[in-house]
């Protein structure tokens, strides 16, 4: 009973409730969706756990369809971009907002308002934005002159997927600043004073002290940034419904569409194990900056 | 991803649950179960009140299913032996369950009742209930699509607001006609979406050119697309047909920056609501004088799961919805898929002339498939139309591959 208390037992017990909670959750959905993968899957045997097993052929057939490879591009595309952007953007808002000029945390809480927004809120905001005839977007463009006529973000093969990029960027923002934000305040005052001191320029304080310093943060918010992403499947069904022709796909909405549009789950299953193995990896990254913080 | 298809499985199985209690604890009852995606407004639960009044030893319990969901939900229920008694599915899945038998054959039925009778329907929403020749359900309501015009817009352009165009050639013509881009005018809108909508609304115009989904990459198929992509390329609608659904490209036309609309019957309220302007509703063109008529059909069918404990009473149920469906258009807005009976005039002189309209083009309505695996169909034929439309493959390209794909489907 002691051990209970203060013993082994009590960290036991500390370890086995989290873990029992993930394996149940998280573990058995990763697992039996790694099965699928490999079964051929029916709608009517969806409610069985043992079904025909055939091997590679799901993923055999996945590769040799046409549309494949151009949806894991506009993904790697979509991943790579969407998490430039925001965190380019976010960290230059942090670093504006860490001057703590008057009004500053006001402002930086209301940045925060694009993040709290549902998903699908935000795709048919952009999706009126970027509208091809009557679009905010446009009318601006048009009027200061930028372009001549209407550019349809939407529908035109070669600027839907940006128009989802931008506003995905849009709405993660806000998250990498936050998150950029306190990574800044946690430097202390004193090492900026102590190089001040020795005649170290802006730019050589930010290079030597604010980015070294930052690296835990910025590891985390890049694994974040990827998972979400990789997460983002409203804006697509609200702005393009992954079209025109596929140009604006990405595996998470591909997944859902061959699984709940075409009934083919054995495939939505391989698009989502493809996909798990890429967030494991950024999983990995992102453990490793955090627990590098857990030490110091 | 991951995310959304876990919820709906552990949704699944915490309802399966307790609808398992429900059945277990009312067996003796003969309590049948109904799902559909009707509202308040719609048949499904009025029919269902208006049935549990009449106090019969059955008692009827009512289940709203979101659209998006009634099909995983249904097959899961089936799956797993929980399946509803009766449901009323989509009308291109229908063909799914019937032909794996999770739908009740009900030709024998059907032949000794004096309520449903199949010579009573419009062929084409008759045929979707059919699988092999037999019946697998009653078409619970129907629709179609036809050519919405704006006869002021015609009369400003010098075109006769009486005499809509009848063909393909007359209908780029018009279109061309009437296409203005200074006052934001495109001549026609419709939906070339990558959806079902996208199928919808062009396999009426390679029906028309006397092609099926079986040989869709023949000559007349060609001709249809090319035609939708003269309408693109030309400009005469919006680029943004490529991503529009028929709502919104129809809300285009309400709003008078769109000359013609194709769009269904599901508009004519919204419309007379929103459209400030003299309009009228004619038949979709056909490719030359004379040709084959045709257009698509949508809407939902009744069916009861073969797994019902008591078929004798859910077929005594959809007797009673079947009996009601003079009630459909006066109570519900929605048309009865049935031959025999009038729709009687609303007293809006727009809408009833459109009606007469939408009741003609639906003897030409076809349905589509019916085959089991359309959803794959469909999607082969929307990523046809996107890639020529897109100027990514040419017309004959795109459908050939998509002729490949169905026929991959086919077997």
């Amino acid at each position: 009973m002691s051990s209970f208390v203060n013993g082994k037992g009590f960290d036991i017990a500390l370890v086995a409730l989290p873990l029992t909670f993930l394996l149940t959750l998280s573990g058995l959905p990763l697992i039996y969706n790694g099965l699928m993968s490999f079964q051929q899957v029916d709608l009517f045997s969806l409610g069985t756990f043992w079904r025909p097993f055939v091997g590679l052929k799901n993923y055999t057939e996945l590769f040799a369809m046409p549309e494949t490879w151009p949806i894991f591009a506009n993904t790697a595309i979509f991943v790579v971009s969407s998490i430039v952007g925001q965190f380019l953007i976010g960290f230059g808002l942090a670093l504006f907002f860490w001057t703590n000029f008057p009004g500053a945390s006001w402002l930086r809480g209301l940045f925060l308002v694009s993040w709290v927004m549902p998903g699908l809120v935000v795709g048919a905001i952009w999706s009126w934005i970027l509208s091809g005839d009557f679009g905010v977007l446009n009318f601006l463009l048009r009027e200061s002159g930028l372009t001549y006529g209407n550019v349809f973000w939407r529908s035109d093969p070669n600027y839907s997927s940006w128009g989802v990029i931008v506003a995905n960027i849009w709405f993660g923002t806000s998250f990498n600043m936050i998150l950029l934000s306190v990574g800044l305040s946690a430097i202390p005052a004193d090492l900026y004073e102590a190089a001040e001191l020795d005649g170290a320029n802006a730019w050589q304080r930010f290079r030597t002290i604010t980015l070294p310093m930052m690296r835990s943060s910025i590891g985390a918010i890049m694994a974040l940034g990827l998972i979400f992403t990789l997460q983002q499947f409203d804006l697509f069904a609200a702005i393009t419904n992954g079209g025109p022709n596929n140009s604006s796909n990405v595996a998470q909405y591909w997944a859902w569409e061959l699984s709940f549009r075409q009934y083919d789950f054995a495939k939505g299953a391989t698009v989502s194990v493809i996909m798990i193995v890429f967030v494991i990896l950024a999983s990995i990254v992102y453990v490793r900056s955090t627990r590098h913080e857990a030490r110091r | 991803m991951g995310i959304y298809k876990y919820a709906v499985l552990g949704g699944a199985f915490a309802l399966a649950s307790v609808l398992n209690f429900c059945v277990a604890a009312k067996a003796e009852d003969a309590t049948i179960s109904v799902w559909s995606q009707d509202g308040d407004i719609r048949p499904a639960p009025n029919l269902i009140a208006d049935y549990n009044k009449l106090n019969t030893d059955i008692k009827v319990e009512y289940r709203e299913v979101p659209f998006d969901d009634l099909v995983n939900e249904a097959l899961r229920a089936y799956s797993t032996g929980q399946a509803p008694d009766i449901i009323a599915v989509d009308n291109p899945e229908h063909a799914l369950f019937a032909s794996r038998g999770a739908f009740l054959d009900l030709t024998d039925r059907i032949a000794k009742s004096m309520v449903i009778k199949p010579e009573n329907y419009f062929p084409g929403p008759l045929a979707s209930t059919m699988w092999k020749g037999r019946h697998y359900g009653v078409p619970k309501a129907t629709n179609t699509i036809a050519l919405y015009y704006n006869k002021d817009m015609f009369k400003a352009k010098g075109l006769d607001p009486d005499r809509p165009p009848q063909t393909w050639a007359e209908l780029l013509d018009a279109a061309r006609k009437l296409t203005d881009p200074a006052a934001n005018v495109y001549g026609i809108a419709f939906s070339a979406k990558a959806s079902e909508e996208g199928t919808f609304q062009f396999l009426p115009w390679a029906q028309m050119a006397g092609v099926s989904y079986e040989n869709i990459n023949t000559d007349g198929a060609v001709k249809a697309l090319e035609t939708w992509k003269l309408f693109l390329d030309e400009r005469l609608a919006s680029p943004d047909t490529l991503t529009r659904g028929q709502s919104d490209s129809t809300a285009t036309f309400n709003s008078g920056n769109a000359a013609m609309a194709i769009s269904g019957p599901w508009e004519l309220d919204r419309m007379v609501a929103e459209a400030k302007f003299d309009w009228g509703v004619t038949l979709l063109p056909v490719p030359e004088e004379g040709a084959e008529r045709s257009s698509s059909m949508g809407d939902f069918n009744w069916a009861i799961f073969s797994s019902t404990k008591h078929p004798d009473e859910a077929f005594k149920v959809l007797e009673y919805f079947v009996s009601q469906d003079d009630r459909m258009f006066r109570d519900f807005g929605l048309l009865p898929a049935r031959t025999d009976i009038p729709i009687a005039e609303t007293g809006q002189p727009l809408k009833d002339a459109a009606l007469k309209v939408f009741l003609e083009q639906l003897k030409y309505a076809k349905p589509r498939g019916p085959h089991p695996e359309w959803p794959k169909i469909s999607k082969a034929i929307q990523d046809a139309i996107q890639s020529a439309l897109t100027g990514q493959m040419s017309s004959r390209e795109a459908l050939d591959q998509a002729a490949k794909k169905i026929k991959a489907v086919l077997g």
